[in-house]
């Protein structure tokens, strides 16, 4: 069940929300992990049967490293062996089932890396192995992180779930928090998604068509990964949990570097502790460390899907982002409207490579956006110019964090305490339009990354 | 204390939407009852979205929330609600290229007259938005129609005539030939592809002025509207034409695809579709894989008709020309070499352009 689908927004959350919050704190930990099943098994109770292999696998396999702890050979070997399996099974799992479309276990890579980032925990001993099943199940199977994360480690997890808290404040703030996410998802991933698919489908491109085309991409990815997010984070919040932000308002940084590091935030941080440090944290010479940045970059890009262009993709941020730190940075130092220009263009090729098909589209689109292609701008281009105008610069607008600053900046006028009284009615009046949006099933076509 | 009042206030706002919208649900649901279909399962994902769909259409303020979401896009600059371009006069689908080769849309009437060898003629109806392409708005993107029904009739078998319609309709782009908010043509648009087409058949066209024009309904509101929901076009007329003279229907026999046969008097129209949504249907009454209609005109002549829905409103022209007219949907039967074809002296295809990938 996605959440951003009425049989959640309308049908279960409100019933959840209720039941949990008159049920005894002792059984709020149960009541969660049946719950999470539940709706990650809704319609297509063999995906849970994945989930529960993880657990199983996980959980008995968190417990031997301990034990095998003192052992370093026999422990790396266990490590080894099991995230290799858990790699390769999830890999293939994804191959496979993408094409049977509704029986695909979603969050599979997302379960995979919290499950193979405790078992590293384990044999770095940061933490002890989990002897409370309940607690370990939750961790990997809290159904609000499985659709776009975040991906939150297993200390940090566990330690909310210990001191969560559920008070008037926390449902109120996660309700919020859902709602705008539910926005981002519907209002905006949605209309751009619709956007990006009708432009691509049209075959021949202008270069403001092809502009268009990669802009409406960018906004769609980012909004659906943040939507995601927040939505999670939201019911996080209504459930007592402090779920960690996932993206930090990536568009408009000064350098690809720090788009990088705004940009699916979690994931970042889990390869620099799991991979880059654990594995390479020893590589003293230059060139290897840049070497380390690059592979990582690869693995992240290969995260979003084993497909070439996800490794391509990556492999680009990862050459860009050293050739920065080299070459660039110094140039860009102190000018943040070149920097921001810069990103902005540059990063607008680099989605390419996420989305196109091969690498005829990539250079076809890449010719085009250069002015090299057939014209400035098309009729098609400039329809959905006109058409979707305002929706772009609402877009751009949310993508920034101005909003974030004038509403600091009014907070303390007369007027500012005026919006923020009557911040429950706007957040009723979202509610309403993203229920209305909700309705135009034809744009809500389900994820088109499969994590 | 001040900062707990705000929080009250949130969640109490959200959980009376939520009441209200769920209310709302409740009641649709009782009220209309839900249409569960047979396949869904539970191990495969399609009794989820089962679920999710009729959560979708039962949706408490159905009508109303999606009012708001069209007019609010509308308002900000997008021209079209669910691919049906929305201005002033009317509603106008948006046409994507259809996923057929000429030669593949002409192969069905080339094959039947090779087997057959009743002479068969092929009649493709063009899509309002193809004939107005000048009200779309402004760099609308269309899916092109005239070269393509040209390139049809290019590609059909010598043997198979080609009736023209859409010059017959362009001419008259200034009539009321389509409705405003349905994609199908008025009884005007069908009688002026009738009358170009029906001479080519061998029979003179019956004049206009000597039909009785009534009307049904003035407040039809058809499929573009159920689609867009968008009140702001003028809604339209459902008319019927009588030639009092003329011939006149003795029997109407509609078959299932299993062969059921259906008496339905001597006439074809039904008022009963008049109060449903889809008042369209009046014309032939609900869809049937096969509908023979016997007539009291001695012309001895009988006509086999491949058709779509396009066809319903020109069927009361064609039947003063012929003693009897069977009616075989290509929406409802799967293989057209099945229909029995003895006795027949004409064979026409007649289908709409839009509609070719539904089918």
């Amino acid at each position: 069940m996605y959440l951003a689908s009425f049989t959640f927004t309308v049908a279960v959350l409100p019933v959840l929300l209720l039941c949990y919050y008159f049920i005894p704190a002792k059984g709020k930990t149960a009541f969660l992990l049946v719950c999470s099943f539940l709706i990650y098994a809704w319609g297509a109770p063999v995906r849970a049967l994945y989930l529960l292999a993880y657990l199983g696998f996980d959980y008995g396999m968190g417990l031997l490293l301990e034990f095998a702890r003192p052992h370093r050979t026999t422990s790396t070997f266990l490590l080894g062996g099991s995230a290799v399996l858990q790699v390769a099974v999830m890999t293939t799992v994804r191959e496979f089932a993408a094409a049977g479309g509704l029986l695909f276990p979603f969050g599979i890579a997302i379960y995979t890396l919290q499950g193979l980032g405790y078992l590293i925990g384990i044999y770095r001993g940061r933490h002890p192995a989990s002897r409370n099943f309940l607690h370990l199940a939750l961790y990997l199977s809290f159904f609000p992180m499985l659709y776009a994360g975040p991906v939150v480690n297993y200390l940090e997890f566990n330690e909310q779930m210990q001191k969560r808290q559920c008070n008037i404040i926390c449902l109120s703030e996660g309700l919020a928090l859902f709602i705008q996410g539910l926005a981002e998802k519907v209002v905006l991933a949605d209309t751009f998604g619709y956007m990006f698919r009708e432009l691509r489908a049209a075959g021949s491109l202008s270069m403001l068509t092809a502009w268009l085309m990669t802009i409406s991409f960018a906004m769609y990815l980012y909004f659906e990964l943040l939507g995601y997010s927040e939505m999670a984070r939201g019911l996080g919040k209504a459930f007592g949990f402090d779920l960690p932000k996932n993206f930090n308002h990536p568009f408009f940084t000064p350098s690809i570097t720090s788009f990088m590091q705004s940009w699916n935030i979690t994931l970042l941080l889990w390869f620099q502790t799991n991979f880059r440090h654990f594995l390479f944290g020893k590589v003293e010479k230059k060139w290897q460390k840049y070497a380390v940045i690059i592979l990582t970059w690869v693995f992240i890009g290969g995260f979003y899907g084993m497909r070439v262009q996800f490794l391509l993709w990556g492999l680009a941020i990862g050459v860009l982002v050293t050739i920065e730190q080299l070459v660039i940075a110094p140039l860009l130092n102190q000018r943040y409207l070149l920097g921001m220009i810069y990103t902005a263009l540059l990063m607008q090729f680099v989605w390419v490579l996420f989305f196109a098909e091969n690498l005829t589209e990539v250079g076809y689109v890449w010719r085009t956006m250069l002015g090299f292609g057939s014209g400035i701008a098309d009729q098609n281009g400039l329809y959905f110019f006109t058409s979707y105008i305002a929706l772009i610069l609402l877009g751009l607008y949310v993508a920034t964090d101005l909003f974030r600053n004038i509403s600091d900046r009014i907070g303390t006028t007369a007027f500012g305490r005026a919006v923020d009284r009557l911040k429950p009615i706007w957040h009723g009046l979202l509610m309403i339009f993203c229920l209305a949006s909700m309705l135009y099933g034809e744009r809500a076509a389900g994820l088109w990354l499969l994590l | 204390m001040k900062e707990h009042k705000r929080h009250h206030q949130m969640v109490v706002t959200i959980a009376a939407v939520y009441l209200v919208v769920l209310i709302g649900t409740i009641v649709n649901i009782v009220r209309s009852g839900v249409t569960w279909p047979e396949q869904a399962d539970l191990t495969n994902g399609t009794w989820a979205q089962a679920v999710e769909e009729q959560l979708t259409e039962h949706l408490g303020f159905h009508d109303s929330l999606f009012r708001i979401k069209s007019r609010t896009d509308l308002f900000f600059g997008e021209k079209m609600v669910q691919g049906v371009y929305v201005t002033d006069d009317m509603l106008l689908e948006k046409l994507y290229p259809v996923d057929a080769s000429p030669e593949q849309m002409a192969e069905a009437p080339n094959r039947f007259f090779e087997q057959t060898g009743v002479p068969t003629f092929l009649m493709l109806v063009p899509s309002a938005s193809a004939i107005y392409e000048e009200r779309l708005p402004a760099n609308a993107v269309n899916a092109e129609q005239k070269e393509l029904i040209r390139e049809t009739y290019a590609a059909t078998a010598n043997g198979v005539r080609c009736l023209d319609a859409y010059q017959a309709l362009a001419a008259l782009k200034n009539e009321y030939i389509y409705y405003r908010t349905d994609t199908h043509w008025t009884c005007y648009g069908a009688y002026a592809a009738y009358k170009n087409a029906i001479q080519k058949m061998g029979f003179s066209a019956v004049p206009y002025q000597r039909y009785v024009i009534s009307h049904l309904t003035p407040d039809f509101r058809g499929d573009l509207y159920e689609r867009t929901l968008y009140g702001g076009v003028k809604p339209d007329m459902l008319d019927y034409y009588i030639y009092e003279q003329g011939g006149a229907v003795t029997s109407v026999k509609a078959y299932d695809a299993d062969g059921t046969e259906h008496d339905r008097g001597s006439t074809l129209y039904d008022m009963q579709m008049l109060r449903t949504d889809d008042k369209y249907r009046f014309y032939l009454g609900a869809p049937c894989a096969k509908l023979v209609i016997r007539t009291n005109v001695e012309s001895g002549k009988r006509l086999l008709l491949f058709k779509d829905d396009f066809a319903d409103c020109m069927v009361p022209f064609l039947l003063q020309h012929y003693s009897e007219i069977c009616v075989v949907d290509l929406g409802c039967i799967e293989d057209i070499s099945a229909v029995d074809t003895d006795g027949y002296s004409q064979a026409l295809f007649l289908c709409s352009v839009g509609n070719w990938d539904k089918q």
